[in-house]
């Protein structure tokens, strides 16, 4: 048995499939592929499978890490080859490798995000607020969360998690890339963000894309 | 690609991917190079019609003609209805995205008499005019077919033809026919009546019905050629039927969301509730080697790790043992698992259970149907107490814990004797646990009693029965939760009013089309969902329209009485229904198809042949 880690390209379409319904897909992807995986050990074996970092629904990635497990000795070209004969509309596997970085190393996310709003003066004026709010460093929004099983809502100041910020007005577009906290220690939303914006700058665009780059580690090298 | 328009919609709605697309196995074709545009419209969510076998059939089958594209169509959400309708998005096929108004069929299959204000509300999303006069060209052409079209005559205002019986066949002849008369410019009235001469066929529009002072059937006259019964299509011989060999598999999770083969079409019961069972007859069986075949192909093209063997009773299919010794080696290599659901507690035998050593053991379900053995037979459910309770015995020495009974009230010769029963059989099977020495330790037993409403169906024995009233139905179910003394036992009720209004409409005349738009117009989609069902609009429509649910829910017909569905013929005798309804009265059972034939007729359908006469292996 050793372990491979899948990367996946996820756009188009494909944004609306849920984090849930992306571990049923491959499970059945891994299937069709007909790759000797292993199976977990318990009263209902099913094939082992981790998805990293959920991407939440309506979201696009360029790289999302995806673990698995495999018996026997096909070639991770072959695995690749395999795995993309079979995926829908909108999502690409785009490498297979062993993994280099244990899970716990990522640390943050890079997104490109695309705001359409209604006439220019709302996008123009979304990007210079949206950098104003983001340069004072306070910004707060609620988490919803759930402890024990209830649901929680807690206030956290977003700014906290915001690595680097950058957003521009072009005609009704504003494109935002942002560098934000990601991982098991703290994690910032993007969609959270956006909404905190929306929320302070009262301005809400008719159409959003947020699109994943990449992930980093601590020392900002790229997550592999 | 999702237009923008689209796109602004789906962040805004709950389970964007119902209506997305882009799925595995989906067809895509190029628009310009085919010659008939098919919308396949299921008047429900996603998650249900995408569950629906028939669907992935004919899917499939049209999509084989390079002629013709296919496209799946499902019943937006009312959130979603409401952003579409906000934004002027017209109903639009999942594959291309373009509006259906523009295709040249559009089909709805009709599973459920609650859907069909669902069907009108598609229509009206689609931007067209919902009744059938209003749509003057011959494209889109909209049909309907599924079971309900059996008595189409409620919703024959809206649909231009009805496909009775099974459309494996006949979707293919239909699409010739009019690929011919669009390339000759014709209109709608000529190509129906041409349609109207394929068998299987129904065009409402050529027949008048008229009605006598009391409100029932005088007489339905047909025009313009059309045959005086539709008889309603059947496949001669399912392994040589149309199979597809990958199904759409759905990106977001739906109701039964895994591989079905269907092992055998047709019930050999004859429970004379059931329409089931006897609109789908004859029996055909399927051969287990192209059944093996059919489940390998769509298990590898799918992934699905489970496979449904699907039939209306499926341990009457005589070739079973056969089927699992050629299913259980690969499944059990794949780990895939084989599901066996609509199991008879007469014939469920251990070995078989004991051979699916991959099945869930969440519940095991029976359907007793009548609490004693006298409705039982009334009803013709051939099954004893004994074999209920020796089934469960076996189950809960085989570790079960959890059973579901399922049980009507409101059957003809119902008497409370009959629905006390219902809480005493299932006190029964709770003792039958105690008393099973090798019962898991330390566990207790539940048994979840179902009570549905018995509604009436055309083409049972029980077509001119009165459903009971709602007060008496209500009375009913009193007395089942004051006679139920433990809590072992949980019960549950199907809504009332919601089985009185299925009542009404599955046995409705075209009178009811009103009706049924004017309970659209008010509001009223859904129906099937228990959430979205509003009797009050429906009450209201019927005053407005001046007609009584009373009339077509609690009457009893006399067997003088034209039925307003009798000019379709399902092969089904009259005089066997009405044999059978007396033999209700008198408590007589008659045996199961394959101990000896009842004389149903259905044969004829299939040039004299029914494979409940076949000997199995048991």
């Amino acid at each position: 048995m050793r372990s491979l880690r899948v990367w996946i390209k996820k756009e188009g379409r494909a944004k609306y499939i849920s984090h849930l319904d992306m571990n049923r897909c491959f499970m059945r992807a891994v299937r069709r592929a007909n790759l000797n995986l292993w199976y977990t050990e318990g009263f209902n074996p099913h094939p082992y499978l981790n998805f990293l970092t959920p991407l939440s629904l309506g979201q696009e990635s360029e790289a999302e890490p995806l673990d698995i497990k495999v018996e026997g000795d096909m070639t991770d070209g072959e695995i690749q080859k395999r795995l993309s004969a079979v995926m829908p509309e909108g999502i690409t596997i785009t490498g297979v490798r062993e993994p280099v970085c244990p899970a716990s190393d990522i640390a943050a996310a890079e997104y490109d995000v695309l705001l359409e709003f209604s006439d220019d003066e709302s996008a123009s004026r979304f990007a210079g607020e949206s950098r104003r709010i983001v340069a004072s460093g306070v910004l707060t929004a609620e988490k919803q969360g759930k402890k024990g099983g209830r649901k929680t809502v807690k206030e956290v100041n977003v700014c906290d998690g915001i690595l680097s910020f950058e957003a521009s007005a072009d005609g009704k577009e504003v494109h935002i890339k942002a560098t934000l906290a990601a991982g098991n220690t703290s994690s910032l939303n993007s969609s959270l963000l956006l909404s905190a914006l929306e929320a302070k700058t009262e301005l809400s665009p008719e159409y959003v894309n947020i699109r994943r780059l990449r992930l980093l580690k601590a020392d900002g090298t790229d997550f592999r | 690609m999702l237009s923008k328009k689209l796109e602004k919609i789906l962040n805004t709605v709950q389970k964007p991917g119902r209506y997305t697309g882009g799925e595995l196995n989906s067809v895509i074709k190029n628009r310009e190079s085919v010659k008939i545009r098919y919308a396949f419209c299921f008047p429900d969510t996603y998650e249900i019609g995408m569950s629906h076998i028939g669907m992935k059939i004919l899917y499939s089958l049209v999509n084989a003609r390079s002629d013709t594209w296919c496209e799946r169509v499902f019943a937006p959400w009312v959130d979603m209805e409401e952003r579409m309708r906000e934004a002027g998005l017209p109903l639009y096929a999942l594959e291309s995205g373009d509006a259906i108004a523009g295709f040249d069929i559009i089909g709805f299959t009709l599973q459920y008499e609650l859907s069909y204000t669902n069907m009108l509300n598609m229509l009206d999303l689609a931007g067209l005019p919902v009744r059938s006069r209003d749509r003057k060209s011959l494209t889109p052409l909209v049909i309907a077919g599924g079971p309900c079209v059996c008595n189409a005559e409620p919703v024959c205002e809206f649909v231009d033809l009805f496909l009775p019986g099974e459309g494996e066949e006949v979707t293919n002849e239909l699409i010739d026919l009019l690929i011919g008369y669009k390339e000759k410019g014709a209109g709608k009235s000529e190509f129906l009546r041409a349609a109207a001469e394929i068998e299987g066929v129904y065009v409402p529009s050529l027949y008048d019905v008229s009605y006598n002072g009391d409100g029932t059937v005088a007489s339905v006259t047909p025009r313009g050629g059309a045959p005086e019964k539709v008889k309603k299509r059947v496949v001669r011989d399912l392994d040589k039927m149309f199979f597809p060999e990958s199904f759409v598999v759905p990106s977001i999770e739906i109701v039964h969301d895994r591989t079905t083969a269907e092992i055998f079409r047709g019930c050999i019961r004859g429970c004379r509730f059931c329409q089931a069972g006897f609109i789908y007859r004859p029996i055909r069986e399927k051969s287990p080697e192209v059944i093996d075949r059919q489940c390998r192909s769509i298990c590898a093209t799918s992934g699905y790790d489970e496979i449904s063997l699907s039939s209306l009773s499926s341990s009457d299919y005589t070739r079973m043992e056969e089927l699992l010794s050629l299913l259980i080696p690969w499944t059990d290599r794949e780990k895939t698992n084989i599901a066996l659901p609509s199991l008879r507690a007469d014939n469920f035998k251990k070995e078989l259970m004991d051979r699916l050593t991959g099945i869930r053991r969440s519940s095991l379900t029976f359907a007793p149907e009548a609490g004693t053995q006298r409705l039982r037979d009334a009803i013709n459910k051939n099954l004893t107490e004994d074999e209920i309770l020796s089934t469960a015995r076996q189950a809960f020495a085989g570790g079960w814990t959890s059973v579901k009974l399922y049980f009507m009230i409101g059957l003809p010769t119902e008497t409370d004797e009959d629905v006390l029963g219902i809480a005493g059989l299932a006190q029964k099977v709770v003792d039958e646990f105690y008393n099973n020495p090798d019962k898991p330790k330390g566990k207790s037993v539940n048994v979840s009693v179902s009570v549905a409403s018995f509604v009436p169906k055309p083409f049972t024995p029980f077509q001119w029965e009165p459903q009971d009233s709602i007060e008496e139905l209500l009375k009913k179910q009193e007395l089942v939760r004051s006679s139920v003394k433990t809590r072992k036992i949980s019960l549950s009720f199907h809504k009332t009013n919601t089985s009185r209004l299925e009542a009404v409409l599955a046995r409705g005349d075209r009178r009811l089309a009103d009706v049924i738009e004017t309970a659209w117009r008010g509001g009223c989609r859904f129906d099937g969902w228990d959430d979205m069902f509003r009797f009050d609009i429906w009450e209201q429509a019927f005053s407005e329209c001046s007609l009584s649910m009373d009339f077509y829910a609690n009457r009893r017909r006399s067997f003088d009485e034209t039925l307003p569905w009798e000019h379709t013929d399902y092969g089904i005798g009259r005089s066997f229904l009405e044999r059978e309804n007396k033999k209700a009265r008198e408590n007589a059972a008659t045996p199961n198809c394959r101990e000896k034939c009842a004389g149903c007729g259905a044969n004829s359908l299939n040039g004299g042949e029914c494979h409940a006469l076949f000997k199995g292996l048991d």
